[in-house]
């Protein structure tokens, strides 16, 4: 209970599935900032972006440009927009990371549009110093392939679904007289 | 980016008529100010480069760490960009997020890219915009607001079956529908029966005994198809069987009575495991 996307997952809830598979849905909600909006989600309830492993990221973005495609086959918008809002801060309304695709028109009355702030050539190499010690910690990121565990992790929630639906089943087999 | 004037226009587009896809897109990247600021041309804040992508800082930020992050090659939209570097470019941005907020004590960030210029796109080039929030500030943020059922069910008709036709080729092998195709069957070394993969009886089978058939092995075997892969009944001749069925009509009005109370288990289990909100009403009424 609570989470407003864990009910979409479970289809307790208003909003349609477009497309779902064992680790991501694409769906349409009823609370949105414009008609069209589309929605892509993990099945599995993961906070926020940064608790989201590679493997569903990289699930999400690439359903995001095919989402993306779509609608402008169908919606025949001007643009789209994409956007995450993660963390309290960053305006996030339901504890479960998602990606909105967003359908724009010249005119929709959506402002997605931030002002440009003015600032200086030394504040900006402070911001580069500043963010240096930690962006150097994560080293280079196209070495990493976690394949082997995330291969692993989904053989395990494989077997899990397994063995629910195993006792799922047999439970109501034995009820049968 | 500037304007040009109508003569101009019209020389270009006569140029662009004339040139292959390859030229154009090395005229693209000539023209585009973030091709020339990965190649070093133009100088820029960088934070992050590998061998896919380069991120550097929004010399007009939105607020204190506003990043972009930039496929190394020339891409205008979301839809270009391959699926490869796309998840790639997604990855870095939650290792930067995360950076952001451990950095600048950041309560959230937002993900942001704009196809088209009707979406607020200015430059040719993708990017994806990392921006670092503070709560208070009303950066992005719009209210949501409630639309019909009857909206929702249209877009979902309108975006469902392009959706479904660009993932078709991909995703949909990854599902169960292409054991099926296959039609292979399970079985275990002593059954007499075969089995559909998704048939109770299969599920029952222990997984050290399970045996796979395909659909001519399983037809010209000894073995008989369930009624999962027949739709048949299940002829109850063996002889513990029909006793017990004797008994039990013999037992007259309490066969029906526990057919019944099994039918509204699996009921209830099927509202807990969130069904129809018609299922969970009916059992109300």
């Amino acid at each position: 209970m609570g989470c407003d996307y864990c009910d979409i997952v479970d289809r307790n809830s208003r909003a349609q599935i477009l497309y779902e598979d064992d680790t991501t849905l694409v769906v349409v909600k009823d609370l949105v900032l414009i008609p069209g909006q589309i929605t892509i989600l993990p099945r599995q309830h993961f906070t926020i972006l940064e608790l989201v492993p590679d493997e569903i990221v990289r699930k999400c973005s690439v359903l995001a440009s095919k989402v993306s495609q779509a609608v402008f086959d169908s919606l025949e918008p001007q643009g789209t927009n994409i956007l995450v809002h993660n963390g309290l801060g960053g305006g996030q309304k339901v504890p479960h990371f998602a990606i909105e695709i967003i359908p724009r028109r010249e005119g929709d009355g959506l402002n997605l549009q931030w002002p440009p702030k003015e600032v200086t050539e030394e504040e900006l190499e402070m911001v580069v110093q500043q963010l240096e010690p930690e962006v150097k910690k994560l080293g280079d990121l196209t070495q990493i392939k976690p394949e082997e565990p995330q291969q692993k992790k989904k053989e395990e929630t494989k077997s899990e679904v397994k063995e629910q639906k195993e006792n799922y089943l047999t439970k109501s087999l034995r009820r049968i007289p | 980016m500037q304007q040009l004037t109508e003569e101009q226009r019209k020389q270009l587009e006569e140029k662009l008529k004339g040139m292959t896809p390859e030229q154009i897109q090395a005229l693209q990247k000539q023209q585009c100010i973030f091709c020339q600021i990965i190649s070093g041309k133009v100088p820029s804040k960088k934070i992050y480069e590998d061998k896919k992508c380069f991120v550097i800082l929004d010399i007009n930020p939105a607020a204190k760490g506003h990043l972009l992050l930039l496929p190394r090659d020339h891409y205008s939209i979301v839809t270009q960009v391959p699926e490869e570097l796309l998840g790639h470019l997604f990855v870095v941005a939650r290792n930067l997020s995360q950076v952001l907020l451990k950095t600048f004590k950041a309560d959230g960030t937002n993900l942001f890219v704009a196809n088209g210029a009707a979406a607020g796109q200015r430059a040719q080039h993708f990017i994806l915009h990392l921006i670092p929030r503070k709560s208070g500030d009303t950066l992005l943020n719009q209210e949501e607001k409630l639309v019909d059922q009857q909206m929702v069910e249209k877009v979902k008709i309108a975006v469902e079956g392009k959706l479904q036709i660009l993932l078709g080729k991909k995703e949909m092998p990854k599902k169960e529908p292409v054991i099926v195709a296959e039609e292979k069957y399970l079985t275990s070394a002593s059954a007499k029966r075969y089995h559909r993969q998704n048939c109770a009886f299969a599920q029952n089978i222990p997984e050290e005994n399970k045996v796979w058939l395909s659909r001519e092995s399983a037809t010209s075997s000894a073995r008989e198809p369930c009624t999962c892969v027949s739709g048949k009944r299940i002829p109850l001749s063996k002889d513990g069987k029909k006793s017990r069925v004797k008994k039990e009509k013999a037992a007259g009005t309490k066969k029906s009575e526990p057919k019944k109370s099994s039918q509204q288990k699996v009921k209830e289990q099927k509202s807990e495991k969130g069904a129809d909100l018609d299922d969970i009403a009916r059992l109300f009424s």
